[in-house]
This record gives structure tokens, sequence and C-alpha cells, in this order.
């Protein structure tokens, strides 16, 4: 079979596409994927600083406690969320009866998404977020 | 036909059986790992906790374990998503080289600390 040349790209042919739930659960696994293969890289080399002492690794993890990084943090949770909670929804139409309620399935779990990732907002920001309303109380 | 640009006959059915185990493996273990390293700001990230946690037996067995189907994962994920696009052989075997090759690197960089401890 020979595969024509899009005149638009590929981007813009996918971009083309109507998407309903699945469409926008694939490009979002896809972009979730990559982003989560590349931070698997960073965290490992970053972890590999434990081999070179006490001092050299609380340098590094006094670094991630700034805010930019635990921002940063917050950020890569949404992508594991996404990943995470789609892949739910994919094993569920690949080996259960998915099929039938994908589109409720995708709705639901970013629901679930969105209050975990607040959630876990409060988690990384616990100790700003106490400071803030402690000179409320 | 397309299988003939990546110089494999394989359908990839293989990989796509093997991406869903190991996605439920980790689904498991990322939760565990966010609870344990989130709880509060601190929990899971010093370095006393780190060691301990690297020196135990059964915790290094389940980091060898993360690490290798965690990369697995997301590798052969990257290489799905490249099959997608028609690819001259020659950029195929390229990229598919820095995959395998990275891949290893830093599954022999992720190993070496697991197991240094």
């Amino acid at each position: 079979m020979k595969v024509e040349k899009t005149r638009e790209g590929y981007f813009k042919l996918v971009a083309s596409y109507k998407k309903e739930a699945g469409g926008w659960a694939w490009i979002i696994h896809r972009i979730s994927g990559i982003v989560l293969t590349a931070y698997l890289y960073v965290h490992i080399y970053a972890l590999s600083t434990l081999t070179k002492g006490k001092e050299a690794f609380d340098a590094e993890m006094a670094l991630f406690q700034k805010p930019l990084f635990k921002f940063l943090e917050w950020l890569l949770f949404a992508f594991v969320l996404a990943h995470t909670l789609n892949g739910i929804r994919i094993v569920l139409v690949d080996f259960g009866k998915g099929a039938y309620y994908q589109k409720k399935a995708f709705a639901y779990l970013m629901i679930i998404g969105i209050i975990a990732f607040l959630v876990m907002g409060y988690f990384i920001f616990s100790h700003e977020i106490n400071q803030m309303f402690a000179g409320l109380i | 036909m397309s299988f003939k640009h990546y110089g494999s006959r394989k359908s990839g059915s293989v990989g796509w059986l093997l991406q869903r185990i190991t996605g439920i493996f980790l689904i498991f273990a990322m939760v565990g790992h966010y609870i344990l390293m989130h709880y509060t700001p601190e929990t899971g990230h010093s370095y006393e906790q780190s060691i301990a946690r690297f020196s135990n037996v059964y915790w290094k067995m389940f980091y060898l374990t993360f690490i290798t189907l965690g990369l697995w994962h997301g590798l052969n994920g990257i290489w799905s998503i490249l099959r997608d696009f028609k690819m001259k052989s020659w950029l195929a075997i390229t990229l598919y080289g820095i995959i395998v090759i990275s891949g290893f690197a830093f599954w022999v960089l992720g190993v070496s600390t697991a197991l240094k401890f």
C-alpha cells in the first residue's frame, strides 16, 4: 500500500481530525508519555548523586526544594496523573469492556485527576500554605 | 508495507502486551512512590532515608524492577510513537539505536546507584 503524502503535513492533519474523548486521550497520552520518559532520564541522573555522598546529595535536594522546582514537580504530577489515569482507561478498553464506557471513563478519570492534582498541590506547598494562613489565625 | 522500513517483520504485539503489563505494575508502583515521597514535603527525600531504603534488600529489588520496567515502558512507548511515522530506514535505525543505547546507559546508571548500597 502506498502512503500518500499529505499536502498539509502530519501535525495539521492530526489537528484537523474531529476529536472526541478518545482522540484527546490519545494525544494527551503521547505528550505526557514523552515528557515522563524524558523526566525519568533526569530523575535517574539526579539520583545518581547518592553515590557521591551526603553533602552532594543534600545540596541537590536543597536545590529541588526551591519554589521553582516545587512548581515544576507539581506540573510533573499533572503529566503523571494524565498518563496513569488514561493508562487505566486503556487497560480497561483493551482487557475489559472499556470500549462501552470509554468516553465516560475518560471524563470521570480526568475529574479524579484534577482533584488529585489540587490535593497534591497542598501537600507540596503545605509549608507555604500553612505560613500564609498562620498570619490570619 | 511499513514493516520493511524497520528491518523487522514483528507486528509489535508482544510489545503491546508488555506495555500494558508493565503499565499496570507502574500504576501501583507510582501510587506507592508518590505517597512515600510526598506525604509531607520532606518525607523520603533525605540522604539517610534514601540510603536506608537502598540498603534494604526488598526495597532494592523493588527499585531495580521499577527502574527496569519504567525505562522499558517509556522507551517502548517512544518507539511505538515513532513507528506511526513513515521513516526512511536509516532514520528508523538511528532513532532505534539512540533509544536502545541511551536506555541501556541510563539503566546501568540507575541500577549501579541502587546496587551501591
